[in-house]
This record gives C-alpha cells, structure tokens and sequence, in this order.
C-alpha cells in the first residue's frame, strides 16, 4: 500500500471527515473534531491492514500522515 | 485485624499492577500464595517481595492447555483472585471473532476454567473465598471498550451463579468492579488519551485514581473470614466517581 492509499483509507475510516480533506501532511491531531476515538481508529486500521500493533508512543511521535506510514512501513520490515 | 494465616491463595495477574499488590498484601498478613503471571521475569519480581511460603508458576492463560497445567501443579487453596486481564480497546466496527475471542478467553474463559477444574478436581477447600475482578465500565461504557466491558458484564454473572453453586461448600464468590487504577494498563490508555482527556478524567475522581493497594485492601477483606457473610455481590470502587454520573 502505498502513503496515498494510506492516507485515502485512513480517511474513509474516520466518516465524519470530508473526502480530500486529509493529505500525506496533514497533522492528523488537529483535525476537526479529534478525539481518542481517531487514535483507536488508526491503531484498528493499522492492525487490520498490516497485522502491525501501533502503540500510543508511536502515535505520540508521529505529527503527520506521512510520519505514522513511515513508522508503519519501518515496523514490518 | 485481617488474618489470613495458615491460607493457600492463588492469584492470577501476580506479574503486575493489582496482582502483584494482592500477592504482596496477602503475604504480609501471612498467607501462603501461589503467585501466576504470563512474563516470567516480571512474576519473578513480584516473588523477590515475598516473605512466606510462595510457589511461582508461570502460565499463559490464553490457552486451556496452560489453564490445566496449572490446575495440576497447584495445591488445595483457601482462597483464588483472579486478576489477569487485557483491555484492547477497539472501535466496533473493527470487531473480528479473533479479537472478540482473545478478550474472552483472558478476561472470562479462564476465570471458569479455572473455578471449574478446581472444584471438579478438589482442589478448592470449604470456606475458600473466590475474588473476581470486574470494573465499572461493565456498567459505564467508554470509547473502544465494548469488548472489555462485554466481558467484565460476563464475570459479574458468572460470579453471582458461581456464588449460588458454591454456597453448598460454604465457598464464597465475590467480584470487585473498580473504576481507573494506576497500572500499566493506564499508561498504556496515557498514550492514547490526551493530556486534557486524563486531566478531565482525573477531575471526575473525588478521591483521585485509585491505587492497586486500594483494590488489594477490599480483596484481603473478601479473602478473609471478617467477610463470611458476604457472597455473590458486586463491590463498586470508584473513588466517588459515579456519585456524580445520573
């Protein structure tokens, strides 16, 4: 999967969020309306689509969209 | 003065947080314990800090062929805590058996399995005391905690029929619902929640977070015979916290 796949799912799995609102850089804590509910989403997705658990410090340490898919892509190496 | 001298008690979860406080407390007020826990290392820890009699044995709970090796290698007890358990929270709507199973298995499961095999095997004395450990959420839902809290509903049900069945042995069961305690399972959730989230959370506490020994406190009661009146109920501990949910 590559950052725009990502980036694009990511968004369909948040709902309430406006398609094409999120991008590779986005800093996906300050989007509208986020909660924990966002960080349960992304630790959810990341497990279903890349059989990877995320852990809150990996959450903590990344700012933008394109941070957690490094961190993704850097854990199933 | 709560004795618990001359008791076998067996604790799950003793690697950490509310477990490891029970295996301590039962210990300072002179109980045998059989301590269990998944990390070695960290039963190993909680060992070092024990003065009597203690047998570690360590067993993954996730699994039956654990759950019966277990049964096999411990004593007749007095009295069984079960404080293992995992949270993983998750939205529903990424729910899959897998998850639901693995919840379950830990959080429910082995609780029976456990109560089951000691009683079918005789392994559990008459005027034993079973402590189960549930928490408010089970009945105050949060964020992802659907599962957990499915689960912990479930023991609380287990625990008033088990109560019923064992009250002919004149073994008692109880449950201990708590609201947030400092564990590694709250820093885990300081991760995940923002820092304005834990300070909301923490304000809603009029008597704070609570702490393990708060929980081993009501435990070493339930454990004891200054309790042999009470079975089949649910003990709420929230530091004031639904005093002001409606």
């Amino acid at each position: 999967m590559n950052i725009e796949e990502f980036t694009q799912k990511l968004e369909t799995e948040f709902e309430e969020v406006e398609p094409g609102t999120l991008t590779p850089d986005t800093h996906y804590k300050s989007i509208k309306g986020w909660s924990s509910m966002h960080a349960l989403i992304i630790i959810a997705f990341v497990d279903a689509q890349f059989d990877t658990i995320l852990n809150g410090g990996d959450l903590k340490s990344a700012s933008t969209i394109r941070d957690l898919y490094n961190i993704v892509i850097e854990k199933t190496k | 003065m709560i004795d618990l001298k001359n008791k076998k008690i067996l604790i799950t979860g003793a690697s950490s947080g509310i477990g490891r406080s029970v295996a301590i407390l039962c210990d300072e007020l002179g109980a045998e314990t059989i301590i269990t826990g998944r990390n070695e290392e960290e039963l190993n820890n909680t060992h070092l800090l024990l003065k009597n009699r203690s047998k570690q044995l360590t067993a993954d709970l996730s699994k039956e062929d654990s759950i019966n090796e277990l049964l096999s290698k411990i004593p007749s007890i007095d009295g069984f805590v079960h404080c293992a358990g995992i949270i993983n929270p998750l939205p529903v709507k990424f729910i899959k058996k897998k998850h639901i199973d693995d919840i379950f298995m830990i959080n429910f499961s082995s609780a029976v399995l456990l109560s089951s095999g000691l009683l079918s095997l005789k392994k559990i004395n008459p005027q034993a005391s079973v402590v189960f450990i549930s928490s408010v959420s089970a009945h105050h839902p949060y964020t992802g905690g659907s599962l957990y809290t499915s689960s912990k509903a479930a023991l609380e049900a287990f625990t008033r029929g088990f109560a019923l069945e064992a009250s002919a042995k004149k073994i008692r069961v109880n449950i201990i619902a708590p609201a947030l305690v400092r564990t590694n399972i709250l820093e885990q959730s300081e991760q995940i929640y923002s820092k304005e989230e834990i300070a909301e959370i923490e304000n809603r506490y009029p008597f704070g977070i609570g702490e393990p020994i708060d929980i081993a406190n009501a435990i070493a009661f339930l454990l004891s015979p200054l309790s042999g009146w009470i079975t089949g109920t649910t003990l709420n501990m929230d530091g004031g916290l639904l005093l002001n949910s409606k």
